[in-house]
């Protein structure tokens, strides 16, 4: 992956953009590896891409439903890494490589979602006292720096993420065969479709929704067999 | 009246960072006594920094929804309600907020705005879907953030009313078919869109696959997860693949 800087700069910028959306601010689904894919994708000026790798990190991100303090891997850092590595390998090889290198940047983003609550707790506990006093400006200004450490960390993760993907090409692209290059992005887009599927069963339960599942799924078959 | 707009306004506006500072300890409560500073600034001098310090204790529930104890809180505060009565108004709100965005929005409408987008983008719309699930997602979503915060300060201690909205039960028994259908078709074609390079019998091993993959999250769901087996799937067919020219 050979990149101009100010593009390496505007993919940065967008996946700490996109990490701090997660869970930070403002929550607008930025965060969604469609929305983090394609615009990936536009900064690389290659849309189709952005949106492939989008889709399967969205498959894979039904696995996930984030309630309470529930551990989870973080998508949106890992497919602006996985869009910038599929963009420099051209069809199935990108396929498989730029989802590896994702599922490995959305692992390390998880690991540090869970160390900067951990972090956050301590200072929070530290701060017990001031924040008891009700001052408002304490309060503030510990929120704040929460704030600045998560964009810190997003930015960070998004960085190990596109050196990975720098990374990727050279290591594993050169050697791979074009059979393997295939496994790989079977393997990949196989297990996110069953994600997609298991995590969405998760949603939907035993009870009536289930019926609407099956009517979809039915349609869904029907037209990609219609469309063929 | 223009005085409380304006606080509501930037009570709204730190909401959208409410969970900055999410942490096990009090949970969203930094946020949320961020968010709620603004509504107490015309409480009387010595009510004003206790108010404050209430704010950020533990919280937790659906950030969509947070703004209901915020305004619920802040209007309890400002009618004069005994600190316990706030303080046991907050945790009665934490298990129902949860519960009712969770259903509402993380498993209602953003799964199924995201399975609308992943069929649309599959029968080739592109770009366009996703522009159009951002504009979406993002009018019932501040609708909802706004919605919140005014029920919460317009009821106060009693916001439980707000609850019972007929718009929310009706969405949420709504969202739910909406979701299991919008994803439902998507997923055969999306299957369709993402195995549209392959040869044919690399779509015969992407079925095997993805059928032993859903088998394997359905019935050892407690030790897998989608990441751990696409990165375990992963290594095997690279392995595989550098070994087998």
């Amino acid at each position: 992956m050979n990149l101009p800087l100010e593009i390496l700069i505007a993919l940065l910028v967008w996946g700490t953009l996109v990490g701090v959306d997660l869970v930070s601010l403002p929550q607008m689904m930025i965060a969604r590896p469609l929305v983090a894919g394609t615009i990936a994708g536009a900064i690389l000026g290659d849309i189709p891409t952005g949106l492939k790798l989008g889709v399967v990190f969205e498959l894979l991100q039904y696995d996930i439903l984030p309630v309470g303090a529930v551990r989870y891997p973080e998508y949106g850092p890992a497919t602006v890494a996985a869009v910038a590595t599929a963009h420099a390998s051209s069809g199935v090889l990108g396929l498989g490589l730029g989802a590896l290198v994702g599922l490995v940047t959305g692992l390390l983003g998880g690991v540090t979602i869970n160390v900067l609550r951990r972090v956050n707790s301590r200072i929070v506990h530290a701060a017990a006292l001031t924040l008891e006093s009700g001052e408002p400006k304490a309060l503030v200004r510990l929120h704040v720096g929460a704030l600045l450490r998560d964009a810190l960390r997003a930015a960070l993760v998004t960085s190990v993420g596109l050196v990975l993907a720098w990374l990727a090409r050279p290591l594993l692209g050169v050697v791979l065969s074009e059979r393997g290059a295939v496994l790989l992005a079977v393997a990949v887009v196989a297990t996110a479709l069953a994600a997609g599927a298991a995590g969405t069963l998760r949603l939907v339960g035993r009870g009536p929704t289930l019926a609407w599942f099956a009517a979809g799924l039915g349609a869904g078959i029907v037209a990609t067999i219609w469309l063929r | 009246m223009a005085a409380v707009n304006a606080a509501l306004a930037r009570a709204m506006l730190r909401l959208f960072a409410v969970q900055g500072s999410y942490n096990y300890e009090r949970m969203l409560g930094v946020g949320v006594g961020v968010a709620e500073e603004p509504l107490l600034r015309d409480l009387a001098d010595g009510k004003y920094q206790p108010a404050v310090a209430r704010g950020a204790h533990f919280f937790n529930s659906h950030p969509y929804l947070t703004g209901l104890a915020v305004g619920a809180a802040a209007r309890a505060e400002h009618d004069g309600a005994a600190p316990d009565q706030i303080e046991r108004l907050r945790e009665a709100l934490c298990g129902p907020l949860g519960s009712l965005g969770d259903r509402l929005v993380w498993a209602g409408w953003l799964p199924f705005l995201s399975g609308l987008t992943m069929a649309a983008i599959a029968l080739g719309a592109g770009w366009i879907a996703v522009g159009a699930f951002l504009i979406v997602y993002n009018i019932g979503h501040v609708a909802l953030r706004w919605w919140a915060l005014k029920a919460g300060w317009t009821y106060g201690t009693r916001v439980s009313v707000a609850l019972h909205h007929p718009v929310l039960q009706k969405a949420t028994a709504l969202l739910g078919p909406a979701m299991g259908f919008a994803v439902g078709a998507a997923l055969p074609l999306t299957a369709a869109y993402l195995s549209g390079p392959f040869d044919s019998w690399a779509r015969v091993a992407l079925a095997i696959v993805a059928a032993l993959s859903f088998l394997a999250l359905r019935w050892r769901g407690d030790l897998l997860n989608g990441l751990r087996l696409a990165l375990g799937i992963s290594a095997v067919a690279l392995i595989i693949g550098l070994i087998w020219p």
